[in-house]
């Protein structure tokens, strides 16, 4: 019975930095009024290993290994953006079977990016099996690309002007059988978890996000394409092979966590088809650029690169001033503008909702504290 | 932040000693690690990938994460130790009950790995200089395999009898 | 074309220099340089135009630093960059209250750089510890900075 004069007071907590459900060590302080949030603030930085300054003191080669470990779940497309801006900085032309080589790799690894995420949200949301079937299908695909690159998760395997390593015969034929095997579990995971009545009422109408907070944070990736914007930069600003092939965007209607979900879910199917179609063209030729000089010195200039990575845009903006170590390397990773939004979506709502709209970013925090 | 850790509430002798009691407690333990869930950075991939259905921790009793402190014996330190996350983690350290035990995985965790450099600001090269560590995992991030042979080696630790006792001694 | 209506807008706003960038070579479709009071009018109008700020960054020149804002566009594909020239004890004046993202973004640059901006809402730093007493990206950084 309250009293008067005795008011209701709102209360902090702490979620993480070590939490079961926030993807790295990230934590939000949670001012709440009984279960219903009525400020989040996130705080980073608990994984700031310094990227950036790690990049004015090396030269582009030796900062080749620092991309897969931004951001490591598709450490490749880190890797191909990197690759690609100084290939443009030095005018390094890349032959076409390297560039059929890198999307290959690049959207499988989006695969096993998609389906860690899939796993670990699902977790999230107190669901265990989907865990271990996504973590399977995971391993098929790391142990095909482990046979090609050598690593299973932090991947450095472009190098400026191609690839060093040759695709052979059997990881395409591993590659096709591994893309019939997939094609065949998606119904497993309609069953296990699009159609499971727990998911839908956790995730339909949660987290809305409208267009124009898109704009206003600058979303990009699953975020913006599950509230409706076809925005892609594989179709809207194509780079390396990705014109020659046919795939569709994907999108959301209404903007909240169970559209994205659906997108990134369509998306591994769009990738599949990629590879497929990849697979097929695949051009013979070299696979390194020549003349590629051991040690890079570009001239003078800056240049900006975008690719579409698992979680978004990344940008990799790079100021050379005609020496071999770069003068400014800026990471502009897509989940830090991703979890900018949490303060504005997670309010009045409950705690568990907290968990589920901050599940569907899909945020790696050390690429955002890099 | 850096403090020196107390090692002799870790190496020094009991009161009361159970004699075979003693084994078998140590054989109960060694076979039912209940780890943290402490995953720093990308070595947290690949330990989630030791417990799921590949590389299974769960048949060596290791497989219940738990996300408390105050219900786990062992703490796998797997990724980058930052400036800002070392007082978290001896404060999580301090809040595990004994006995306890800490895998240092991954290079960051056992040195700084690909993160220390010597004008470097942001990172506490090395989980054994806050906490102290039994085992080290090395790998940029070790293969899950690689976890499983350290909590193996954890286990014959505790034990303190090898897996094939010819060819194994671990102090 | 998007790119040419940004052009003629950013030039009715008495910027420096407004000129179409060399996408082959540099990535960007418009390149614009201004001053930084200049930036929230020039942010107004890109988000009246339908950009998003795609990134926020900072350059230490030594002399000087330079704010590097990038917008690009969700309909039409046109990158643009705006260098804004920034004395070293100055603050630059925030966009936060334009586009919101700007507002981590911001806390960033003051982070690494120390670069202050006038009218931020809550700029502490975001990155490094609370307590740290240095700024890691400045050009003297290492060279005069003690690694505690």
């Amino acid at each position: 019975m309250l009293e008067r004069g005795l008011e209701e007071k709102t209360f902090w907590l702490n979620l993480g930095p070590q939490h079961p459900s926030t993807h790295g060590v990230l934590r939000v302080l949670l001012e709440m009024d009984g279960e219903y949030i009525v400020k989040a603030e996130p705080v980073i930085g608990y994984g700031h290993r310094g990227h950036e300054h790690m990049a004015e003191n090396r030269n582009y080669h030796q900062f080749l290994p620092n991309m897969g470990r931004v951001d490591y779940l598709h450490a490749l497309a880190f890797n191909q953006c990197y690759c690609m801006a100084v290939e443009k900085l030095m005018g390094i032309k890349v032959p076409e079977r390297a560039e059929y080589i890198r999307v290959i790799t690049a959207e499988m690894n989006r695969l096993t990016s998609h389906f860690l995420w899939v796993g670990a949200y699902l977790m999230d949301l107190g669901a265990f099996t989907p865990f271990l079937y996504c973590f399977d299908d995971r391993e098929n695909i790391l142990d095909l690309l482990d046979r090609l690159t050598g690593s299973r998760l932090t991947y450095c395997f472009y190098r400026f002007g191609g690839v060093p390593v040759d695709l052979d015969d059997e990881f395409i034929a591993g590659t096709r059988a591994f893309i019939q095997r997939l094609r065949r579990r998606w119904v497993d995971y309609d069953n296990l978890v699009t159609k499971n009545i727990i998911f839908i009422k956790r995730t339909k109408d949660v987290g809305v996000i409208t267009k124009e907070q898109c704009v206003q944070y600058g979303l990009t990736g699953p975020m913006v394409r599950g509230s409706g914007i076809p925005y892609d930069i594989r179709k809207s600003e194509p780079y390396s092979a990705y014109p020659e092939f046919d795939f569709e965007i994907p999108i959301g209607e209404n903007g909240d966590v169970f559209d994205r979900y659906i997108v990134r879910m369509r998306e591994m199917e769009q990738s599949l088809r990629i590879i497929e179609q990849a697979l097929n063209k695949l051009p013979e030729g070299p696979i390194m650029a020549e003349k590629v000089p051991k040690r890079l010195k570009p001239a003078a200039g800056e240049v900006y690169q975008a690719v579409e990575t698992a979680r978004g845009e990344f940008g990799c903006y790079i100021v050379s001033q005609g020496d071999i170590k770069p003068y400014r390397i800026k990471l502009r990773v897509p989940s830090f503008a991703n979890l900018s939004i949490l303060p504005e979506a997670s309010v009045d709502n409950l705690v568990a909702d907290v968990v589920a709209i901050l599940g569907s970013m899909d945020v790696v925090v050390p690429e955002i504290d890099r | 932040m850096q403090r020196g850790f107390q090692l002799e509430a870790k190496t020094g002798e009991p009161l009361i000693s159970f004699g075979l009691l003693e084994e078998a407690l140590n054989l109960a333990r060694a076979n039912s690690l209940w780890p943290l869930t402490f995953g720093l950075a990308c070595c947290a991939i690949e330990m989630m990938a030791a417990g799921a259905a590949r590389f299974d921790l769960d048949r060596f009793g290791a497989g219940v994460f738990r996300p408390s402190p105050r219900q786990c014996d062992l703490m796998i330190v797997a990724g980058t130790i930052s400036k800002k996350m070392a007082p978290a983690i001896v404060r999580l350290y301090d809040q595990m009950p004994a006995p306890k035990w800490v895998i240092a995985m991954g290079n960051c965790a056992i040195s700084g790995g690909p993160f220390y450099y010597p004008n470097q600001y942001a990172i506490v090269p090395g989980a054994d200089l806050i906490i102290p560590v039994d085992v080290y995992v090395p790998g940029c991030p070790p293969r899950p395999e690689g976890l499983i042979e350290g909590i193996l080696l954890l286990e014959e630790k505790i034990t303190k009898r090898g897996r094939l006792r010819k060819f194994r001694d671990v102090k | 074309m998007l790119s040419d209506t940004i052009q003629k807008t950013l030039a009715s706003l008495n910027l420096e220099k407004v000129a179409a960038g060399d996408y082959g070579k540099t990535g960007y479709h418009v390149e614009a340089a201004a001053q930084p009071d200049q930036m929230p009018a020039v942010a107004q109008t890109m988000l009246d135009l339908g950009c998003f700020l795609e990134s926020l960054t900072a350059l230490d020149l030594k002399e000087s630093f330079t704010l590097v804002y990038h917008f690009a566009n969700f309909d039409q594909l046109c990158r643009t960059v705006v260098h804004a020239s920034l004395a070293k004890t100055a603050q630059a004046p925030t966009i936060s209250h334009i586009y919101a993202g700007a507002d981590w973004y911001e806390r960033e640059v003051y982070d690494l750089f120390g670069i202050r901006f006038a009218g931020h809402p809550d700029l502490k730093r975001i990155l490094l510890p609370e307590d740290a007493d240095f700024h890691p990206l400045l050009k003297d950084f290492g060279a005069t900075q003690e690694n505690a």
